[in-house]
């Protein structure tokens, strides 16, 4: 569509000045053992990054003195760990106030200052992939971020030029917030199929009509426009595949729902989150090529997850589907290398089947894998150093490096690594955490009170 | 909802076609690598078992004829491990009110007994204790005193099958701290909430001294007619009282922990064990002089202070351990209690020994519960509840090969092998889709 | 526990005038409407000072100003040897005189929530300050006490509260105090409660979608306007339409954030949307310096501070020379803490350790306070020029927090400025605010001493050549009292909170001194009792706190005079009436 919506020029500007401000660095790591994922593992090699950029990757590289070096013997180093789904570093989660809400996107409220980013960096994570949460049908927009600790300006958090993604969700959480909460609908998985092919069914007479205005303006300059609809426009961007759909999902049949309603909208690119019932059509997801982004080992918190096996991300990979691990949790984000690592027990895949699943799988499935997901020449410089091989339980992260800029550092980083304190706060508040309110994606809550406590 | 619920069980049941073997012959592990915990690691040893004990350990065990042999050879065998924090066999679907019995109307409730309520066909049992956690403590909560703790094994067809020789008084400390990232109170609600509970506590705590104490008097006394009300939380506080039960008590925050130090000295008991201590290490050293041990975890979990460094949870156990503090190590979880390995494993990397991570999954619940006669360590003498691995259990590559429960072998079957087998190649794939 | 029920009650029942405050004929009327300052020091300006200079207002107006100048004979001679005089303070943004909206406690939610109407999401545009203007409402005298007089009202609310005005301290009704109408479009990143937008994020969206479907309409009134014939009319309702003399860049958005991550928000979606902005609040501006230099939107900066829990308001001053460079070996990452006394490798190996990590995080605290005390001057050092808001903040403790910002490297100057031409500019009233020149209106403050000076206290504000004595806190009380500066609140007070639906009575006892006072609150109603928190008095101003179960923290303040006060009962949430007591026993030295 050629309508021109003046922000959305000015966005991009603005997007294209940030992105030549964000720092990057050099570096060389020396030595190490490197964990490529894609090219296979390399013994005693270096890895010189040269402007944010893997510039060369082999042994006994060279750089100029200035270029910082890290010596690795001993160390394994892997691709900077890719959290699929994250609700870190976000004042807002869910804007639980209507089943369709895509008109909303978590990137407006990125939160810099969040403790959660630099802790889930200490566990090796430089990227995640923040996420509207799960109440609606169609939840708001996500933000594809990296993990720049320190630099205060929500912008400069932004992958630039990640695609664009959007949150979907099914079964439970939609029915319960909307049907079972406010009356609306849908209040059963018949009524989210229904809530979905509503909207997008508006969203394609909404691009006809823009369509017809705009050949009509051509020889009409007193031609009318229909009435500008933020929601729709954003649904229109997802018939033209503009933007990636992540999608909330547990149960075989609704997600066998969810690809019929795609296939007649004709839109290709799904990644079904969650999906804990997704070994059970592993063949059907393949043949659709949808991606399946999921928990290592999580299940029975409620019904939709009470028939599931830990011997997912296997039945899964080994059927053919592109599939990731993910964290949906404060806590969990800080172990991906272990969620990983659980692949393993539970149905012995590979070292590289196991990292894949946390670095290249979810970058590809993020549109990111040009960039970022293995250790190749021309990717950005995003690593994380492990004392031991990072598929063992005793591995240590101790180096997480984001643009060749090393943000954390097990050795030198301080205690407190918080980037503002609330004068007015008490220096000993004390947050219990329950392993599940850590899932976010479960609760409608829309406040993390970690990021309150420290930034507001 | 009894639709739903039926379906639940229905379901469980059918999937539930397992078969364990009791061994009442002679079972012997030849070639193994024991690890014996109190006794060592033997080489190339033999783990005899007869009935539901183990009878011999050692290198140069007489293996006698019939007896069933199970050659080890690259495998290692230990004790089956002991989770000493989670909600097994009481909560089914963590969502689902109706699937839930870990809670019971009252703050006041120290009669209710958790091994009432569980449910020995429980999905989460069995993908337990394939990975090793035989035994845990399953707990009730709600409320400052919602129950009675057990100690259970994961095998058995009702609760006194499973039942694995330890109850507990769980007790909720009143808590400073704040209930995770929703609880919004003020700082002034936080305090007031805390001394509110503190007060009920020990208004509780005299009736119960008092109460105890008319009953001793009548006791020895039966002619003077004054029997005791009738107070059925009362009586089941009795035994704490008296020093004959432990008091399990939950508390967290480091100022609550010294609170209740204070509370445990001016009360005069003896039988008690702290379970959570997310802040143990920041007064590791009080606890430890007071003597009080400890069950630490979950490990893998999130700091309690944003200032806090970021692997504080992870070096909790290991600091707690260095001031001398006698710790296991509990999950916290029940249809993940299956990760107790892995916590342990956390725990090793961030700086406890690892000999000490073992113990902290092993023979110090087992003494923590009195129940070190039976279970904790392979020894003669003790319970055959062990398992054998190819490989360090804190290891997600290891493979556990045999479980076995007070001489059960159990089946390695479980929900989550089951849907493997079935899924993996699924027949029909993509065949048939539009009917046969 | 229902402990007050009865407030509950009231609460909810808000009274729709406060307690009649109307003038009770006892004031000795003003005989002239000219009046000669004399012999006073003259801050004309920031910067521009003229030593035992005159000052002539009449009519409203600064008729004169100069060393030699003739007090006319129908002037009223002012003796002001040793007193300064300044331009009148103007306050850039604040709520003064706008009574708190009566909340509705369990409000229904709207059949959908996902398309609420607009009021009820807070989307009310169309609605001006105008008709919210309470004239008596007390904080606009206590204002007026701290020297402004001149106001930039906008109306209480959530997104989109509507457009503000331009009043002073002296008007007696809305109509004589508005000085201009509808001089800005008021905005905030303040979500509606349990529906849309129920979010910062979904506020965002909402006003993307307001002004682009808002742009739409107004090229669509541009093709009508120009020649009906053949077009559909143009689709009308009030917000879209009050939207467009934003649109137009006739009226500017203020838009205010309290965080850094507001600033950066509303900076985005400026930026987007390209309406005119001036940018308001600013608490942590410290975190967006360059980027708000970039920009360079006009800026109204608050007055509020931090205050850290547990210490006095009073801030224990660190020179600014006493904050060492980095040392060489700190870590290259932030947080960049360069303070002798803060430790930034600090690391708790053990409980050994919590002693250190107290005072670390102590200092981390004082450190990240220091900020907040530095943001007036970062800005100003940086070629930044704001004027301030009282947005917040209560009138007893502005000119202290002021003071703060000068102890922290603010300039005088750049204060006064804030306070006075710099506020003028970006209101667009500098033709006839600002400064003490012939022609301009005669907003002025008399002071005793230097304003910025804490012994300085202010006798007179001039608004619009109207006078007003500044009463003084009694410290020359009566007799008996010697220099006692603070009236004492000790003793057993009997109050009334009243309503239009009722009056509720009861006693309030307080014991102690200056340093701690203690108290507990009883009504008539349920007899029941609270204790009360927060007791602080300054000057005469009394203020303290009480927490009920039902309502929360309520909070009462009140002017005491002698044996009796009056104020405000403000309940979080619902609102403020009207309380008011009178002492019936103790202090002690008060009945000898």
């Amino acid at each position: 569509m050629k309508r021109l919506i003046a922000f959305l020029c000015l966005y991009a500007l603005m997007a294209g000045s940030m992105r030549a401000q964000t720092p990057t660095g050099d570096v060389l790591v020396r030595n190490a053992t490197v964990l490529t994922v894609t090219q296979g593992t390399l013994e005693s090699t270096d890895i010189l990054v040269r402007d944010g950029i893997i510039a060369a990757v082999g042994e006994n590289l060279s750089a100029p003195s200035d270029v910082p070096v890290i010596e690795a013997s001993g160390h394994y180093v892997m691709p900077g760990i890719i959290d699929a789904h994250s609700h870190i570093g976000i004042s807002n989660v869910n804007e639980s106030s209507a089943p369709v809400t895509a008109q909303v996107s978590v990137g407006d409220v990125l939160n810099p200052y969040s403790i959660s980013i630099y802790r889930a960096l200490a566990g090796g994570v430089t990227t995640s992939h923040v996420m509207h949460g799960s109440a609606n049908v169609i939840g708001g927009q996500n933000e594809t971020i990296k993990h720049r600790w320190g630099i205060i300006d929500p912008e400069e958090l932004r992958m630039a030029g990640a695609p664009r993604t959007i949150k979907f969700a099914l079964g439970e959480n939609p029915t319960r917030v909307h049907g079972r909460g406010t009356g609306k609908r849908p209040a059963s998985r018949m009524g989210v199929e229904y809530v979905l092919r509503e909207t997008l069914t508006k969203a394609q007479r909404y691009q006809e009509e823009w369509n017809r205005y705009e050949q009509e303006v051509r020889t009409n300059p007193r031609a009318v426009s229909p009435a500008y609809n933020g929601q729709l426009e954003v649904m229109s961007d997802i018939l033209n595949g503009d933007i990636l759909i992540n999608c909330h999902s547990y149960r075989a049949d609704e997600i066998l729902m969810l690809m019929d309603v795609l296939k007649d909208f004709g839109i290709q690119h799904i990644t079904f989150q969650h999906v804990n019932e997704g070994f059970k059509i592993a063949p059907e997801l393949a043949e659709f090529g949808a991606y399946a982004s999921i928990f290592a080992d999580w299940w029975a918190y409620k019904f939709e997850v009470y028939y599931s096996t830990a011997y997912n991300a296997a039945i899964l990979t080994r059927n053919g589907v592109l599939t990731s691990i993910n964290s949906d949790s404060g806590e969990l984000n800080r172990h991906l290398y272990h969620e990983a690592a659980k692949s393993q027990k539970y149905g012995g895949l590979s070292d590289d089947e196991a990292l894949a699943l946390i670095t290249i799988n979810p970058a590809r499935q993020l549109g990111i894998d040009e960039r970022v997901g293995s250790i190749e020449v021309g990717k950005d410089g995003d690593l994380a150093i492990f004392d031991r091989h990072p598929l063992s339980v005793y591995a240590v992260n101790r180096h997480t490096i984001v643009d060749g800029i090393p943000y954390f550092n097990a050795d030198r980083d301080a205690d407190d690594m918080r980037l503002a304190v609330d004068p007015e706060s008490r220096i000993d508040t004390v947050i219990l955490h329950d392993h599940h309110d850590d899932h976010l994606c479960l609760h409608e809550g829309e406040l993390d009170l970690y990021d309150f406590l420290t930034n507001h | 909802m009894r639709g739903l619920l039926s379906l639940i069980f229905a379901a469980s049941a059918l999937l539930s076609v397992l078969n364990h073997e009791f061994q009442e012959n002679f079972t012997a592990l030849t070639n193994a690598r024991v690890v014996t915990i109190t006794q060592g690691v033997i080489e190339n040893g033999t783990v005899l078992m007869e009935g539901d004990r183990i009878v011999a350990i050692g290198t140069d065990v007489e293996v006698p004829a019939g007896a069933r042999i199970i050659d080890c050879t690259g495998m290692t065998v230990y004790p089956g491990m002991i989770d000493s924090g989670t909600q097994m066999g009481l909560v089914e679907v963590g969502s689902l009110s109706e699937t839930r019995d870990n809670t019971e109307l009252g703050t006041l409730s120290p009669q209710m007994k958790a091994l009432t309520a569980v449910n020995p066909n429980g999905v989460a049992i069995p993908v337990t204790r394939v990975n090793g956690v035989t035994t845990v403590l399953t707990e009730p909560s709600g409320g400052m005193l919602p129950g009675q703790a057990a100690l259970i094994n994961l095998h058995g067809y009702t609760p006194s099958q499973m039942f694995a020789g330890f109850e507990g008084i769980s007790m909720q400390f009143p808590a400073t701290g704040r209930r995770g990232r929703f609880d919004q109170r003020t700082d002034e609600q936080v305090q007031e909430a805390t001394e509110k509970a503190l007060k009920l506590l020990n208004d509780t705590w005299n009736s119960a001294e008092l109460h105890s104490r008319i009953d001793s008097t009548y006791q020895a006394r039966p002619e003077s007619g004054r029997k005791p009300a009738y107070v059925p939380s009362m009586e089941a506080l009795r035994p704490v009282v008296r020093g004959q039960q432990a008091l399990v008590i939950s508390v967290n925050a480091a100022r609550d922990i010294l609170a209740a130090i204070e509370w445990v000295k001016e009360r005069g008991l003896r039988n008690v064990i702290f379970t959570g201590l997310s802040e143990g290490w920041r007064v590791a050293d009080q606890i430890a002089e007071a003597g009080i041990p400890c069950l630490v975890g979950p490990v893998l979990s999130v700091p309690t202070r944003p200032s806090d460094r970021f692997d504080k949870a992870y070096r909790n156990a290991a600091l707690m351990h260095a001031a001398g503090v006698k710790i296991a190590i509990r999950s916290g979880e029940t249809a993940n209690a299956r990760n107790l390995p892995y916590n342990a494993g956390f725990a090793v990397a961030y700086g406890l020994p690892y000999e000490e991570a073992l113990r902290a999954v092993t023979i110090n619940p087992a003494e923590i519960f009195g129940v070190d006669d039976r279970l904790g360590s392979l020894e003669a003498g003790k319970e055959a509840t062990l398992f054998i691995a190819d490989g360090d259990p804190f290891e997600t590559s290891t493979t556990i090969h045999h479980v076995f429960i007070g001489g059960y072998q159990i089946s390695m079957e479980s929900r989550h092998t089951q849907l493997y087998e079935e899924f993996l190649n699924r027949s029909p794939g993509l065949e048939n889709r539009d009917g046969p | 526990m229902r402990l007050f029920f009865g407030f509950l009650l009231l609460a909810v029942l808000l009274p729709q005038q406060a307690a009649a405050q109307v003038n009770s004929g006892d004031e000795v009327p003003e005989v002239t409407r000219t009046f000669a300052l004399t012999n006073a020091r003259v801050v004309q300006a920031p910067g521009r000072v003229m030593e035992q200079a005159t000052i002539i207002v009449r009519d409203g107006l600064i008729a004169a100003v100069g060393p030699d100048i003739e007090v006319p004979f129908d002037a009223e001679e002012i003796p002001a040897d040793s007193f300064v005089v300044y331009a009148g303070f103007i306050d850039g943004l604040s709520h003064t005189g706008i009574p708190e909206p009566r909340e509705q406690r369990n409000r229904e939610r709207p059949d959908d929530p996902g398309d609420p109407p607009n009021e009820e999401a807070g989307i009310q545009p169309d609605r001006d300050v105008h008709g919210l203007l309470d004239p008596e409402d007390k904080r606009l005298a206590a204002l007026r006490n701290a020297g402004f007089t001149t106001v930039h009202v906008v109306p209480r609310g959530r997104m989109l509260p509507g457009t503000g005005a331009i009043i002073l301290l002296g008007g007696e009704t809305a109509n004589e105090m508005v000085y201009r109408a509808r001089t800005a479009m008021f905005a905030q990143l303040s979500p509606a409660r349990r529906m849309y937008p129920g979010t910062d994020m979904a506020v965002m969206a909402k006003l993307r979608q307001l002004f682009t479907e808002a742009k739409r309409r107004q090229h669509l009134q541009n093709l009508y306007s120009e020649d009906p014939a053949g077009l559909e009319r143009p689709p009308f309702d009030p917000v879209h339409n009050s939207l467009l003399p934003v649109l137009r860049e006739e009226l500017p958005v203020y838009f205010h954030t309290q965080s850094a991550l507001d600033l950066h928000r509303a900076l985005e979606v400026q930026s987007e949307l390209g309406f005119p902005v001036v940018l308001t609040g600013l608490n942590q501006s410290f975190d967006a310096v360059d980027k708000l230099r970039q920009a360079g939107h006009a800026l109204i900066l608050t007055l509020d501070l931090p205050v850290i829990p547990g210490t006095s308001e009073s801030y224990e001053e660190t020179p600014a020379d006493s904050v060492a460079a980095p040392p060489t070996d700190a870590p290259e990452k932030l947080p960049e803490i360069a303070d002798p006394g803060y430790d930034t490798n600090l690391r708790v190996q053990s409980q050994a350790d919590l002693e250190a990590e107290k005072a670390n995080l102590e200092k981390r605290r004082e450190i990240e306070h220091r900020k907040y005390l530095a943001n007036a001057a970062d800005l100003a050092s940086s070629g930044l020029a704001f004027g301030f808001s009282t947005l917040g903040v209560k009138p007893a403790d502005l000119m202290g927090n002021v003071r703060l910002m000068i102890d922290n490297g603010l300039s005088e100057d750049a204060a006064l400025a804030a306070l006075t031409t710099t506020a003028a500019d970006i209101l667009g009233v500098a033709a006839s605010m600002g400064t003490v020149e012939v022609g301009k209106m005669a907003n002025l403050v008399v002071a005793d001493g230097p304003v910025f000076e804490e012994k300085s206290k202010i006798k007179y504000v001039f608004v619009d050549g109207k006078r007003f004595e500044v009463e003084q806190p009694a410290r020359s009380g009566r007799q008996g009292r010697g220099d006692q500066a603070d009236l004492s609140p000790a003793g057993r007070w009997s109050f009334t909170v009243s309503s239009e639906d009722g009056n509720v009575g009861g006693t309030i006892t307080i014991d102690g001194s200056a340093t701690n006072w203690s108290g507990t609150i009883t009504n008539d109603l349920t007899d029941e009792t609270a204790d009360l928190t927060n007791i602080r008095l300054d000057g005469r101003s009394l203020s303290f706190e009480f927490s009920l179960p039902e309502l929360g923290t309520i909070s009462v303040s009140v002017v005491v005079s002698e044996d009796s006060f009056d104020g405000d009962v403000t309940v979080e949430g619902i609102g403020a009436m009207p309380i008011s007591g009178s002492r019936t026993s103790g202090p002690e030295s008060y009945h000898p």
